[in-house]
């Protein structure tokens, strides 16, 4: 997967998504978090996350956890990047834009 | 007795979701392939309901070939790579538009079947017009007129 600045289909789930991740930049979700927010079905979801990560706009690591003193599996942990960041932001500034014109 | 019952499914219904993902995860490309299947069991585990724990690992047999559809495709574009215009967003791409290929195929399936209504109705619509004709109404009109 590059991580080069790469253009990013806008579906409505793509910025459900993004908003869910914009809430608190800093922090790093799991897909269930993600889906506990959003609602959006995991078949929709992962690809989304994927594309996302292709594309540079998040970045994704696995949970540092011991799963036996845990008692769960480790978990996917996905973040935004400084370019992400920039991006969705401009992403819901033209949104804005469009509809206040 | 429904508890127990469903506590004597649940391992079974286990079984079958974590198989689910377990088939869908060997599906996707090599490289995601094992990540996935870790991501997505581990994900399982947070769901508590049997129902909600299905549609998951449904949904990750559906994600599987969104994901090998658009690993695919970005295959067949890396020889040539189109560079990113700075600060241009792409609302839609090519191949699907501004509809997910979820979208899409639930639209195409609802157009079948709104198809498939109307052709109904056109059908049955042309076939009472034949049986009520104007010369068989005479003929019941008749039919009555006599004492």
């Amino acid at each position: 997967m590059g991580k080069k600045e790469a253009s990013v289909r806008m579906s409505l789930q793509t910025l459900r998504v993004l908003e869910a991740f914009l809430e608190n930049p800093t922090e790093q979700l799991a897909g269930a978090e993600v889906h506990q927010r959003c609602g959006i079905a995991s078949g929709t979801l992962y690809p989304i996350l994927l594309r996302l990560e292709s594309a540079g706009w998040f970045v994704s690591q696995w949970e540092c956890i011991d799963p036996s003193t845990a008692g769960r599996p480790r978990r996917r942990l996905y973040r935004l990047t400084s370019m992400g960041l920039r991006r969705a932001s401009e992403v819901f500034a033209s949104f804005n834009r469009g509809i206040l014109a | 007795m429904s508890q127990r019952n469903e506590r004597s499914t649940q391992p079974e219904f286990n079984g079958t979701t974590q198989w689910l993902i377990h088939h869908a995860a060997r599906r996707t490309p090599s490289c995601l392939s094992a990540r996935l299947e870790e991501e997505w069991l581990a994900d399982l585990e947070s769901r508590s309901s049997p129902a909600s724990r299905l549609r998951f690992a449904v949904g990750c047999c559906w994600a599987t070939i969104v994901i090998v559809n658009d690993h695919s495709r970005g295959r067949a574009v890396a020889p040539s790579p189109a560079p990113a215009t700075k600060g241009f967003i792409t609302l839609a791409d090519g191949n699907f538009g501004y509809f997910s290929l979820r979208s899409g195929t639930l639209f195409l399936i609802l157009g079948l079947q709104a198809a498939v209504f109307c052709g109904l109705i056109a059908t049955l619509a042309h076939a009472r017009g034949q049986v009520t004709t104007p010369r068989d109404i005479g003929m019941t009109a008749d039919i009555r007129a006599v004492p």
